[in-house]
């Protein structure tokens, strides 16, 4: 596709920002949606696993019901944390983003409620299984299909927008133009290396929740024993699969030998040995978060270079700076964000190493924290109004 | 090269592509409404309990917490990208001037999406896990966070229909463009909305506990009754000021439905005012069936026609009033550097300035002219009309019932003179009118 096509298709208002900050969001913000993908798809897979075992054995009765209540929190916060990633591609991979999403407009259609039908459902699974010890094995299997497949939707997208040289002829074949949104490409081998991620990520989860539990005096040594060498296998037996699948992967496409790649492959070896050891999985799952900032940063040099190859650069992107909204989001974001969020992960941190009722009014860490949030957000709705009515008060009058 | 960033087409047949982000607009609605709304219904809940040590309120927020999760937080959350990418695959320029007016605002809410999503499940799994002190500090902020949001969207959605001034034009700030005269009304419209949905869904979980806890039920229905009455009045009055603050093109289309809108309007304030008296004053009639019927009222005759009015009030536009409903810059905003893209569409005709047009249909010749014509059509109509001669959604063979071609060139010419203001000011070449004429008359709708 020529490049003056593709710079054409960027938006005319520019973007607010430096497009580095977006690109670097877009790493970050993909990388933690990734890990819950990963967790979520890695949990409920085993958790079905687990349906054929939890009636007999005493370990899986109760790891179980943890692992399906793993997906279903995971699902809620993958579909949130996905937001923001898909709100960066789209400032400055306009022209990719939109015209994957035409191309393919009916499987976007489909994808949400693909997404909403495979969630509901598992909730059903979650009930079904609550009631009845194993229960639920149908109805989670259908719901694990129809949510890998919403993945693979995802996956569509996201190769469709990097095919630019293809989409003329993806649009208009011989010259005949296809209004019907049923565009649809896949990479296999990439897609196996993404998918197989989520056997190593559940292993460390495992290797986590064994350490957490590890405290608790209702939880037996046997229990925690036994979930720590099941997340070291996973683990190990995980990322063997992994590092095959990112090579092949690599030379595909001729990137086996980039640095980057390099430096998941030494990343990978490093989570080998920690997982294999599993001397600290908290540490083991810092490497982790570090290899999916990698594979995030890998992900975005093939899209940088693809497009860069055919003249259009992000960094070219016109800047309309935009001083106010970013200073809000900031702020929001570190202030609000870090203290609310802090209040919560601390809170549930210690409910869970607690047996019986938490009494947080009596823990300084939650209350001052709980304070703090509070307070930030009254006055965020105050500075929220003022500034709205300074506006309108300048505008209109 | 001079070509303007349009996108390929998506149109989905019989119905076009804008209906199917209508279908997903309106599931999200009732969700995100009723998850804001419940939010503040549940830190009302939850301050009453905690005060008045009424210990027998928290399995009800248990089991509200529980719809509401599911209810909300499955549905809501994905129907709001949901209608993100809907919007994107029918209206991308539309989506793209707002994503680039507005991220940062959007990336705010997010950080509020966040702390909501987390804080959901706290609230509800730890209801008999963490104290009643700190469980109220949970609900207070979860209730500030989905009031955030609501914060935060309305301004992106008030733009939508218009800035409000001409301030965003000049200086194509985000503020400008956020804080327009039509953003307050329309928040405090949705707040009412909420709190009316909140009670509404109140009742139809009040009256699924009567078996176990008879004069709770009563009590709470009792309570959601007075809730639902308190916000279907601030609906009501601020849609009044809602409706003082939309611009000339949005009331010319309003008036051409005022009369039914207005009737079934005042019809659906009966039968709710008489709902809610009822919950009040015998809240044991109150059943679940009934409770959930209502529900189901509000999406198909509420919700529904509602926002498909909002939708068509935009009209000709779909972003800013500077963007054509089909994906047309119809004016330039100085602020942001943009120019409108009518005269050289004037100029060139859409076949020469849309990068996605094959090359056998840039140049009109009599063997390609039908399918020129066709893709002229559904580039320059299928955003708002479906084509088809069976076609469902605002059909455009109900507006050209058996016209000839002349009589379609004519409205064509109309339109390019900008004579009707809810329609796109479209110019075109002389051979891209005919060509669109010559399809059109050739479907003999």
């Amino acid at each position: 596709m020529d490049a003056s096509i593709l710079l054409a298709l960027r938006d005319p208002a520019g973007v607010p920002f430096y497009p580095v900050v977006f690109q670097a969001l877009y790493v970050l913000t993909w990388a933690l949606h990734a890990a819950f993908v990963l967790l979520a798809l890695g949990s409920m897979g085993l958790s079905i696993v687990g349906t054929f075992k939890q009636k007999s054995d005493p370990i899986w009765k109760v790891m179980n019901p943890h692992l399906i209540q793993t997906g279903k929190i995971s699902i809620s916060i993958l579909i949130v944390l996905g937001v923001a990633p898909l709100l960066f591609t789209q400032v400055i991979y306009d022209p990719n983003w939109y015209v994957a999403n035409t191309l393919s407009g009916m499987w976007v259609f489909i994808f949400i409620y693909t997404l909403i039908v495979g969630y509901i459902m598992y909730y059903w699974y979650y009930y079904a299984n609550k009631k009845i010890e194993g229960g639920g094995k149908l109805i989670g299997i259908i719901s694990f299909a129809i949510l890998v497949f919403a993945g693979i939707l995802m996956h569509n997208f996201a190769v469709t927008s990097i095919m630019p040289n293809d989409w003329m002829q993806m649009y208009a074949p011989n010259g005949v133009v296809d209004t019907s949104g049923w565009t649809f490409n896949m990479e296999i081998i990439r897609l196996a290396f993404m998918v197989s991620l989520a056997v190593p990520v559940v292993g460390i989860f495992l290797q986590n929740y064994s350490r957490f539990l590890s405290t608790r005096a209702d939880f037996s040594k046997e229990f925690v024993d036994y979930t720590a060498s099941l997340g070291t296998k996973l683990g190990v037996v995980g990322l063997l699969i992994s590092a095959v699948t990112f090579a092949l992967w690599m030379l595909q496409i001729d990137y086996l030998l980039h640095p980057l790649s390099l430096a998941i492959v030494v990343g990978v070896v490093v989570l080998l040995l920690l997982v294999k050891q599993n001397k600290n999985s908290y540490i083991t799952t810092g490497v982790l978060v570090v290899v999916a900032l990698l594979i995030s940063a890998m992900r975005e040099l093939i899209r940088f270079d693809i497009m860069a190859n055919l003249g259009y650069s992000i960094y070219e992107y016109p800047v309309n700076l935009e001083i106010p909204s970013i200073v809000m989001f900031l702020f929001t974001f570190l202030i609000m964000g870090g203290v609310g969020v802090a209040w919560l992960l601390t809170m549930a941190w210690k409910v869970g190493k607690n047996q019986g009722v938490f009494d947080g009014s009596k823990d300084v860490a939650v209350t001052k924290l709980g304070n703090y949030t509070l307070a930030i957000m009254v006055l965020w709705m105050v500075v929220y109004f003022g500034w709205g009515m300074f506006i309108l008060f300048n505008n209109i009058l | 090269m001079d070509i303007i960033g349009q996108f390929p087409l998506f149109y989905f047949p019989e119905y076009g592509s804008a209906w199917m982000m209508g279908v997903t607009g309106t599931i999200h609605i009732l969700a995100s409404h009723t998850s804001v709304g419940a939010a503040m219904l549940f830190a009302f809940l939850a301050y009453k309990a905690y005060k008045e040590n009424r210990t027998d309120l928290y399995p009800y927020m248990k089991k509200y917490g529980m719809f509401l999760l599911i209810f909300s937080y499955v549905i809501g959350s994905i129907t709001g990208p949901g209608i993100w990418y809907t919007a994107t695959a029918a209206s991308p320029r539309g989506i793209s001037a707002l994503i680039h007016n507005f991220v940062w605002v959007w990336a705010t809410e997010w950080v509020f999406f966040v702390y909501e999503v987390i804080g959901v499940f706290l609230l509800v799994y730890f209801i008999d896990k963490i104290d009643k002190k700190t469980h109220l500090k949970l609900t207070f902020s979860f209730a500030l966070a989905s009031v955030g949001t609501l914060a935060l969207i309305i301004g992106i959605i008030s733009f939508m229909m218009w800035p409000g001034t001409e301030a965003y034009y000049a200086t194509g700030s985000a503020s400008d463009a956020f804080f327009g005269t039509n953003t307050f009304p329309h928040m405090f419209l949705r707040i009412g909305f909420m709190i009316m949905l909140s009670g509404v869904i109140g009742l139809l979980i009040s009256s699924a506990m009567r078996k176990e806890n008879l004069e709770l039920s009563n009590e709470l229905t009792k309570k959601m009754g007075y809730i639902s009455m308190l916000g279907g009045f601030l609906v009501l009055f601020f849609f009044m000021w809602y409706m003082g603050t939309l611009p000339d093109n949005a009331h010319a289309v309003f008036n051409v439905t005022k009369a039914d809108v207005i009737q079934s309007r005042i019809i659906l304030t009966i039968v709710f005012s008489l709902y809610f008296l009822l919950a009040v004053v015998k809240p044991q009639y109150i059943k679940t069936p009934l409770a959930g019927a209502m529900i189901f009222v509000i999406l198909i005759a509420g919700i529904w026609p509602g926002e498909k009015l909002r939708e068509s009030m935009r009209k000709p536009y779909v972003a800013g009033q500077y963007i054509y409903s089909n994906q047309i810059i119809s004016r330039d905003v100085a602020g942001k550097g943009i120019k409108s893209e009518l005269p050289i569409i004037a100029k060139k005709g859409l076949l020469q300035v849309n990068p996605f047009v094959p090359q056998n249909l840039k140049v009109i010749t009599p063997e390609n002219k039908l399918a020129a014509g066709e893709l002229l059509t559904k580039m320059s109509c299928s955003n708002c009309h479906s084509l088809e001669k069976t076609g469902k959604y605002r059909p455009l063979k109900d507006r050209l019932v058996g016209m000839d071609k002349d009589g379609i060139k004519g409205i064509l010419y109309a339109m390019g003179q900008g004579a009707f203001p809810y329609m796109p000011t479209l110019e075109l070449p002389e051979d891209e009118y005919d060509a669109i004429a010559e399809y059109i008359a050739s479907l003999k709708y």
